[in-house]
């Protein structure tokens, strides 16, 4: 089966286009190959979303080959034909920011997300191969990604397509399988080998911008790594001629807050600006005098890179070159009508509306500065073809619910999408309480749910897999509810912070469009926030008091029956003269005692 | 050939007398929560030190409990400082963490020093030492007598950490180690040892506290253990490169009481060596000394085997032949077994009426019973 590249651009946005069609210039060839970019973009609100692109290709075999070997080796080993693992933090504000960055498709959930396709002829092997998979990588990583065990894995159905090229051949032998850890930390750990896998390390190229001070200080970021086979000789028949390369692409996506970024050089520790700073709203009734009610974004903050990362681009990356294309390192999608200065490390090549590129030179250190834009200048935001929300209902410690919101924004056009949970094993959904409606349908309206997959949990041993295709009409609201139940964890089952609660993964939402085939493809994907669930939690020193106070209980019943069984009392005169063995006692003692009196007298 | 084997025997004994060929720490911070930021902020002190005098990623093991750099209560994303002045951040730019958050824990932490782990295990969480290994061992967190808290759930005794050692011993997995300890009661942890070649220090006596250093109003908690803060004084004042001269005994007198308000404690019975002939970078530096022996030209040969026994070691896979594997799968075809099952939903009344029918069926068995008997 000939899939479409990965890199195909499936948005709309103008930019990402350019971007795309330069990535996909590093199309499979004899030698591996390296392109990278940076593309800033201004969104409302003073925020800045940097998105840095690597693309490698590669073979496994080659020795001298950009594609890193540590992660070649993991996946030669595991039998991994195509893997996606996201690092992700903190939630992708849709109505504010617009369509996410990459259609979605390079971001996960909040934690860490991963799916693999595993060659594998049967299930336990396949799961087999996931384990391997997955703690090589924890270790690669630094990441507990050997916590995903089969509680924590699904296989969905109809949520993820390869995105390579694979033979209907080998298709058939592909297990999918998919992990989630929504409590997991992101941080400069897992950020250190990531640059590790880049041809420049993070010396050289716009990688020399990404720093775990910042990137960990943004709005939102997410890292993630797509790694797909590409092979030559699209469209034609599979013969053993064509050569497959790994195409491996590296997404670090963030939004940075301008003020936050430049603020923190002068102090780190928030404060109010004093009042004649700011800029009060003059329609507030109370305006004037000592009160103020801040105006937000009054004016579009000048930055540079320099001020919001740290420090310039140290020159472009020497390796990232595509033979007979000419790269563009960075883009900037800005209004035309808002001026960038760039210093001289960078020659501009305009592109389009809105945007504006920057060809780098080796060696040179290279910025570029926006000044203020007063009143702002935001761009046209394009609109998500779906925005998502999700939430608890409910209350007490034995059941609750859950409600998610889908909107269509779309006037004009219905959405096809599928709605996947991955719920832990102890949060149990009864099936028969799924509903999705629309919140203003006529009663004549056709169902919105076209498919529903399911997989139940076992206790410790798997969770609950929920996988529903759905179409909601244009500009409508459709609400899916389900009730679930709470288990009660074994004393030893809570994690050491069990008063926190428990993280519930991201709902899963891919938006689909029709093949001519008549099977469906994501174009689009959307992730809910993660939830946190709290689940009837013990006070842990109660089992030791119980066991304290029952062990006392019991010693002081038993000392004193056992006393009463096994003691026979009896009055002096009662006793008889000594036994047999009491008489050797007696002896015994005198003798030692007339020793003893010796042995004293002789010290004398 | 033959005469490096006659050889043998005297390599043998020098060895015994006083040679390592690599250094291996293991750094471990026990406490979860923000509260416990200093403890944190010791184990990544020690890990900057060792980092600093030489010892790779790849032989350091550290053990983080809780994720404080990136936390949301950090003020300072991505760093974290053990000190008021915030000089050095010590998460910086380049870090490995290879056990991290619920990871840490007694049973990881007693595999990873036996080796005692699961086959799929990667080698940056496995202390791939030998017999020619010193360890540095560092353990910071909440302890008492005789026992040291983990993540606020668990425990290790004095007793599991000797018998693991212990063990170490009898598997030849160390040569000599360094057990330092910053916790209340320190002391008490390494009373219980018996195994030979062990040096161990610990901040505290029986019934006494381990006290902080002081805070960042900024960070808003303490940022560092006395403790620790002095050995680090020390470490950063003296032995600046991994070719210092300073030994353990130099350390150890520096201990003052005063400053560090707690006893600090040393057991020199079970190490064979003279404090004054040990180096502080036999444990905290990555300084070996080099043996050459069978200079007949073989070497070549032994680094051609060696780099066999890595590949083969790297990827135990490939061992078996990676060709008979491919064949063997190119065979049977895949059984496949998708977990979800798809979900219809039935309209109609046949089910209605099947249960209106097992539900009067049940009816009148009953009332047939009832009046029956």
């Amino acid at each position: 089966m000939r899939l479409p590249s990965p890199l195909r651009p499936a948005g709309s946005l103008l930019c990402l286009l350019s971007l795309a069609a330069a990535a996909l210039a590093v199309g499979p060839g004899k030698h591996s190959s390296y392109a990278e970019n940076l593309l800033l973009k201004t969104l409302p609100g003073n925020s800045v979303l940097a998105s840095f692109r690597f693309v490698s290709n590669g073979t496994f075999d080659n020795h001298h080959s950009i594609f890193p070997r540590s992660l070649a080796q993991i996946l030669h080993a595991s039998r991994t034909k195509e893997l996606h693992l996201k690092f992700t933090l903190g939630r992708w504000d849709a109505s504010q920011w617009g369509s996410q960055i990459w259609d979605g498709r390079t971001a996960g959930g909040t934690g860490v997300e991963l799916w693999a396709w595993v060659e594998a002829s049967s299930d336990a092997e396949a799961n087999a191969r996931w384990t391997t998979l997955n703690n090589a990588l924890s270790g690669l990583f630094c990441a507990s990604l050997n916590f995903i065990d089969s509680t924590r894995t699904i296989r969905p159905v109809m949520s993820f397509q390869p995105d390579g090229h694979h033979s209907d051949d080998a298709l058939a032998r592909l297990h999918l399988l998919h992990g989630t850890l929504p409590r997991e930390p992101v941080c400069t750990e897992n950020l250190t080998p990531f640059l590790k896998l880049l041809p420049c390390k993070g010396k050289a190229g716009i990688s020399s911008l990404l720093d775990g001070h910042k990137l960990f200080d943004a709005q939102w970021q997410s890292m993630s790594i797509d790694v797909t086979p590409v092979c030559e000789g699209e469209g034609e028949g599979e013969g053993e001629t064509e050569r497959c390369q790994l195409q491996m692409v590296q997404t670090v996506d963030m939004v940075l807050d301008v003020e936050r970024s430049l603020r923190k050089k002068d102090s780190v520790i928030p404060k109010p600006p004093p009042i004649e700073h700011m800029a009060c709203d003059p329609d507030k009734f109370y305006a004037g005098g000592d009160s103020c009610f801040p105006l937000d974004h009054v004016s579009d903050l000048p930055w540079s890179l320099s001020g919001m990362f740290g420090r310039p681009i140290r020159g472009s990356c020497p390796l990232a070159r595509v033979p007979g294309v000419e790269p563009v390192h960075v883009c900037a999608s800005v209004p035309d009508e808002r001026p960038i200065f760039a210093s001289a490390g960078g020659q501009e090549r305009r592109q389009g509306d809105n945007l504006r590129c920057f060809v780098l030179e080796e060696n040179q250190d290279f910025d570029i500065i926006l000044p203020l834009q007063s009143p702002p200048l935001p761009l046209p935001l394009t609109a998500p073809p779906l925005h998502a929300s999700r939430s608890f209902t409910g209350h007490g410690q034995e059941h609750g619910g859950v409600q998610a919101v889908l909107h269509n924004p779309s006037l004009d056009r219905a959405v096809d999408f599928v709605y996947l949970e991955s719920l832990p094993w102890f949060m149990k959904p009864y099936l028969h309480t799924f509903s999705a409606a629309l919140t203003d349908a006529p009663p004549t309206h056709p169902k919105i749910v076209q498919e529903i997959y399911y997989r139940p949990a076992l206790d410790r041993r798997r969770g609950t897999q929920l996988e529903v295709r759905m179409r909601v009409p244009p500009n409508a609201t459709a609400i899916v509810t389900y009730d679930f139940a709470k288990a009660v964890l074994r004393y030893t089952e809570y994690p050491p912070d069990a008063n926190r609660g428990f993280d519930i993964a991201p709902a899963i939402i891919s938006v689909l469009s029709r093949e001519n085939d008549g099977s469906y493809r994501t174009t689009f994907s959307v992730r809910t926030t993660s939830l946190l669930l709290s689940l009837p939690t013990p006070d842990f020193s109660m089992p030791y008091n119980v066991i304290i106070l029952t062990s006392t209980v019991m010693a002081l019943a038993f000392g004193s029956i056992f006393n009463l069984l096994v003691r026979r009392l009896v009055g002096a005169h009662e006793t008889g003269g000594l036994g047999l063995l009491g008489r050797v006692r007696e002896r015994v003692a005198e003798v030692v005692a007339r020793l003893g009196r010796r042995g004293k007298e002789k010290v004398l | 050939m033959k005469p490096t084997r006659l050889l043998l025997p005297l390599a043998l004994l020098s060895c015994a007398l006083a040679q390592h060929t690599s250094n291996w720490a293991v750094l471990v911070s026990t406490s979860r929560f923000w509260f416990n930021y200093r403890h944190l902020a010791n184990v990544l002190s020690m890990y900057r030190t060792v980092k600093r005098l030489g010892i790779p990623d790849s032989q350091i093991i550290l053990m983080l409990s809780d994720d404080i750099a990136c936390n949301p209560r950090n003020a300072f994303p991505g760093t974290v400082y053990n000190n008021a002045d915030r000089a050095l951040d010590l998460y910086g730019d380049n870090i490995e963490v290879d056990y991290r958050g619920y990871e840490v824990t007694v049973e990881n932490f007693i595999r990873l020093l036996t080796d005692r782990v699961e086959p799929d295990t990667p080698r940056s969480k496995r202390l791939l030492t030998d017999d020619r290994s010193n360890i540095f061992i560092y353990m910071t967190g909440h302890g008492g007598n005789e026992f040291l808290k983990f993540q606020d759930a668990e425990e290790i005794s004095a007793f599991d950490i000797a018998d693991a050692f212990e063990q170490m011993w009898e598997k030849k997995r160390y040569h000599e180690m360094l057990f330092m300890i910053d916790t209340c009661q320190a002391n008490t942890m390494y009373s219980k040892f018996y195994s030979p070649n062990i040096l161990a220090t610990g901040s505290s006596k029986l019934d006494e506290s381990s006290y902080s250093h002081h805070a960042d109003n900024d960070v808003g908690v303490a940022v560092i253990d006395r403790y620790t803060y002095y050995n680090l004084e020390f470490l950063e004042n003296n032995v600046q490169t991994a070719s210092s001269k300073d030994t353990m005994k130099d350390l150890f007198d520096s201990y003052d009481m005063e400053k560090i308000h707690s006893t600090p404690g040393v057991r020199t019975d079970l190490f064979r060596r003279d404090l004054k002939d040990v180096l502080i970078t036999d444990f905290f530096g990555n300084v070996q000394n080099v043996e050459v022996d069978g200079e007949d030209g073989s070497w070549q040969e032994e680094i051609l085997e060696l780099s066999r026994l890595a590949i083969n070691f790297t990827m135990p896979r490939r061992n078996g032949g990676c060709k008979s594997a491919g064949q063997e799968e190119k065979t049977g075809p895949a059984v496949r077994n998708v977990g979800a099952v798809r979900v219809e939903e039935k309209e109609g009344w046949s089910k209605n009426a099947m249960g209106v029918g097992a539900l009067l069926a049940c009816g009148i068995a009953w009332v047939a019973g009832s009046t029956l008997l």
